[in-house]
């Protein structure tokens, strides 16, 4: 995984967001690599990457994102479980998206839903985990990129 | 006309319910796993199927093999964030009538959807 690679989630970012067709375009701050601090924030889908890659992709929102999105779905109300299933849902569709890119052996799991009370997500200890902020609507989401 | 939703998310199903609300369905059913879609569509053969492809226990293409098993002539609209030409190929090889990619565009749903129901 290298600064060309995370461009592919980054193209994917942009799409969904895009997709929601809001008043306004989501802002992608440059990407880092992480240090000790976990970003992680209130809702977490974690998808596990297995075939020629291995690893995770994340994707963390805090509730307002999330009941933001929900509304332009036309979704309400929005229950801690609806955001659970948002949040995983699109954690699912970047790293599916990125199939573009690396193709059909970058395989993905299903989503699994972390909240900051019970989430026991850890970077792996080798490779480059790269950190992608994300602003929309004033709110902040990050995606997590660990790929080896 | 019968419509038969098959994805994990329940966001997604009732999105994509919202999208294809019309006149012409008359009976919507939703399913969050392949099992349960066999089970729907062996039941009530629907008119058109939407299909996601990862999902737990069952995923996708094994379900629209069993549902393809049970009606060759079943028409499956496979939406999936799975990107890549490979799996859209092997989804229409395998016998689904189209293939929509994740995030959906309600446009192009809608006219996925009237190209189906039109064929």
């Amino acid at each position: 995984m290298d600064d060309q690679d995370i461009q592919v989630f980054i193209a994917g970012v942009r799409r969904y967001f895009d997709s929601l067709r809001a008043d306004e375009r989501v802002v992608i701050e440059p990407p880092f690599i992480k240090d000790e601090e976990r970003p992680l924030l209130e809702y977490t889908g974690i998808i596990g990457i297995s075939g020629k890659t291995h690893g995770a992709v994340c994707f963390t929102a805090n509730g307002l994102m999330l009941k933001n999105i929900l509304g332009f779905l036309n979704e309400s109300p929005s229950s801690r479980e609806t955001l659970c299933d948002l949040v995983g849902e699109i954690a699912n569709t970047l790293s599916g998206n990125a199939r573009e890119e690396f193709g059909s052996d970058f395989l993905i799991s299903v989503p699994v839903v972390a909240t900051e009370d019970d989430s026991g997500f850890r970077f792996p200890e080798e490779g480059r985990n790269y950190v992608i902020p994300i602003i929309w609507r004033s709110e902040k989401a990050y995606l997590l990129v660990c790929l080896r | 006309m019968k419509l038969l939703i098959v994805d994990d998310s329940s966001v997604v199903r009732r999105a994509i319910e919202r999208d294809l609300e019309s006149g012409e369905i008359k009976e919507v059913d939703q399913a969050a796993t392949g099992e349960e879609a066999v089970k729907l569509y062996a039941a009530k053969l629907h008119d058109v199927v939407t299909l996601d492809i990862t999902m737990p226990g069952m995923d996708g293409l094994t379900c629209l093999d069993k549902i393809i098993g049970i009606n060759p002539e079943a028409r499956v609209l496979v939406i999936s964030a799975l990107r890549d030409k490979a799996t859209a190929i092997d989804a229409i090889k395998r016998g689904a009538s189209g293939f929509l990619c994740k995030p959906i565009n309600p446009s192009e749903l809608k006219e996925a959807f009237q190209l189906l129901i039109e064929d």
